[in-house]
């Protein structure tokens, strides 16, 4: 008998964590550990409501709790912002490709995010930085609408000091009120800044789908190899493992075949930044 | 062996109603009570009904037995009893052959669908008749059984010569033998078969002259999309098409809990729907009609091809006779795939 694939792991919200307006962690302590690899995702369950796929924005090499970040978005996310701790929540998973850690190794690596795309690229960094001497440097670019919309605030202001990373944070305005003293632009424009080589820099890049597109195009105009740039595609899922169809994409299912898909993969399939 | 129409007949209505073998229920087409639509429904025997297991498929598909409309999935109820299913057409058949790909793999089985196909025998009989919509010539297909039955009952005039290509099948050949008498000298499938077979094949071809196509369903990848506008022109986008269509199977997933564990229930879901896949933050890849229109013909003839080694579309015509709009199926399929065969990626992205 095959294990039931829409069974689900209890897990307690022992925290939560406002990032923006919008957007809050949750801590979550799972009945029994998820081994997730960073990158992939899992279906988070709210009793009587629904569920949603989301990356978990903790590290992987802690599996007695996990913290995942979530928009407010629509019906489901709304719901999930108003659980309090001590609630019990589901979790099914982990689902779909993870981010390859072991291409990754001995390089430079440029992480280019923004918005709730953070979520993902907060667990990478935190995985890299658990094992930071396999890695040559990591750059992480980061972006927000406004100061008031970045998320994990003073997490950032800690990754910062470490000598292997370089952070640079950019925000597209800084409306009346609000104050600022990094990076006023697009987050794609950061790109200006980068000091590693292009051809063996690899990118992992999460965010908003027209930030997304914008910034893989910037990468390839800068020499960035089509293989090279890894991109957490989002697509409507319920399933998590290629039975429900809705995130069909050409040949791949993106819950199966990604989520983190290398760009020369996908780059000929329609409606990629849809 | 051969057996009497009539004794096929009365094991169907009788024995089983009395409780001959492990069939717990027994599926068979019927017509619906005076005064309902045309054409038969799958449903179980009651022992009102006559049941209809010759003449062509009924109007609903398999599907909505093995794979319900809305069906709890966890926590999973458990197995389910022993079932026979019996006046399966061939184009249902190829239906299930697809379903079983996609919904039973290495990794994961659906529980409902897993646990019905386990235990249901699946009795199909060769076609006698052809809808109007019939096409399933059209796509390599045949109206008899060629795989994906357990017993299959072919019409011989006052008897039907009867096969099993299954152990299930098997069992239950036997089990008849012990009620009915029958003739089991036939161990090949008599040249009466094999004619009338050829005469009805031809019949579905011929009724489907008119909708000849090339076959290269690439070409509807690279279809411009103004012929896509004009072909889903009376298209209100109400998903009768996917729903009663034997291969679709998009599922969404609720959690019904109201206390106590997770409830996790599936229903149908249609990709010609608006928010089919839309995500929270309002963004979807397919916003308008002609879009989604496409993306039908696109899973049948090309994702399901690639995905599964064969097409999603079994020639059964339910989508033509279920669209509102009098949508002719056939007709979107030639006229599209009349164009250009293009390189893969023609399309490109927006």
């Amino acid at each position: 008998m095959k294990p039931n694939p829409y069974e689900v792991i209890p897990a307690v919200l022992t925290d939560t964590i406002d990032e923006t307006p919008l957007i809050r962690t949750l801590r979550l302590e799972p009945e029994r550990p998820v081994a997730f690899r960073t990158g992939q995702f899992i279906e988070l369950s709210l009793p009587g409501v629904g569920e949603a796929p989301f990356t978990p924005s903790s590290s992987h090499f802690i599996t007695n709790r996990m913290d995942v970040t979530v928009m407010k978005a629509g019906f489901l996310t709304e719901a999930v912002h108003k659980a309090k701790p001590g609630d019990t929540v589901g979790l099914r998973g982990p689902y779909g490709t993870a981010y390859p850690l072991e291409e990754f190794e001995g390089r430079d690596l440029l992480l280019l995010g923004g918005g709730c795309g953070l979520a993902p690229l907060r667990s990478l960094f935190l995985t890299l930085l658990d094992e930071i001497d396999r890695y040559k440097s990591v750059t992480f670019f980061a972006g927000a609408k406004t100061p008031r919309d970045c998320v994990y605030k003073t997490a950032f202001l800690e990754w910062k000091k470490h000598p292997k990373v370089r952070i640079v944070r950019a925000v597209d305005a800084v409306p009346p009120g609000e104050s600022w003293d990094e990076e006023v632009c697009l987050v794609t424009k950061l790109l200006d800044k980068l000091d590693t080589d292009p051809k063996l820099t690899p990118a992992i890049v999460c965010g908003p789908p027209v930030m997304m597109k914008f910034g893989t195009l910037d990468l390839l105009q800068r020499g960035f190899p089509e293989d090279r740039i890894y991109l957490s595609m989002e697509k409507k899922m319920y399933c998590g493992i290629g039975q429900c169809r809705h995130c069909v994409m050409g040949p791949y299912y993106v819950c199966k075949h990604g989520p983190v898909f290398t760009y020369a993969q996908i780059k000929n399939e329609e409606g990629i930044w849809d | 062996m051969l057996v009497h129409a009539e004794g096929l007949m009365s094991f169907l209505t009788q024995s089983l109603e009395k409780g001959a073998g492990p069939y717990r229920s027994v599926y068979v087409p019927v017509h619906p009570p005076d005064g309902g639509p045309a054409g038969t429904f799958l449903s179980r025997f009651t022992g009102s009904e006559a049941p209809v297991l010759d003449g062509y498929r009924p109007v609903d598909p398999v599907k909505m037995l093995l794979y319900g409309v809305r069906e709890k999935v966890a926590p999973f109820a458990g197995e389910s009893p022993p079932g026979l299913l019996a006046g399966v057409k061939a184009c249902d058949l190829k239906g299930l052959e697809l379903l079983d790909k996609a919904l039973i793999n290495e990794e994961f089985a659906d529980p409902a669908y897993g646990s019905w196909r386990d235990k249901t025998t699946v009795l199909s009989f060769d076609c006698t008749d052809a809808a109007p919509t019939c096409h399933c010539t059209l796509v390599g297909g045949k109206p008899y059984a060629e795989s994906g039955y357990d017993a299959n009952a072919a019409r011989m005039g006052s008897h039907y010569y009867m096969n099993a290509a299954t152990e299930k099948g098997a069992a239950l050949l036997e089990l008849i033998r012990k009620h009915v008498r029958a003739d089991t000298s036939h161990d090949r499938v008599p040249a009466a078969v094999e004619a009338r077979r050829a005469e009805m094949t031809d019949k579905v071809r011929l009724q489907n002259e008119v909708f000849a196509r090339s076959g290269e369903y690439a070409r509807l990848r690279s279809a411009a999309p103004d012929a896509w506008k004009e072909q889903s022109a009376e298209c209100v986008g109400c998903g009768a098409c996917t729903n009663i269509c034997p291969t679709c199977y998009c599922l969404i997933l609720n959690d019904e809990s109201e206390t106590g564990p997770f409830a996790k229930v599936r229903s149908y879901d249609s990709c010609q729907w608006q928010g089919y896949a839309r995500v929270a933050s309002g963004a979807s890849p397919r916003p308008r009609v002609h879009e989604r229109f496409r993306n039908r013909y696109l899973c049948k003839f090309v994702l399901m091809a690639e995905q599964f080694g064969s097409l999603g579309c079994t020639g059964c015509g339910r989508c033509t006779e279920a669209c509102p709009g009098g949508i002719e199926f056939r007709d979107v399929v030639r006229r599209l795939t009349e164009g250009p065969v293009p390189g893969r990626g023609a399309a490109g992205s927006r």
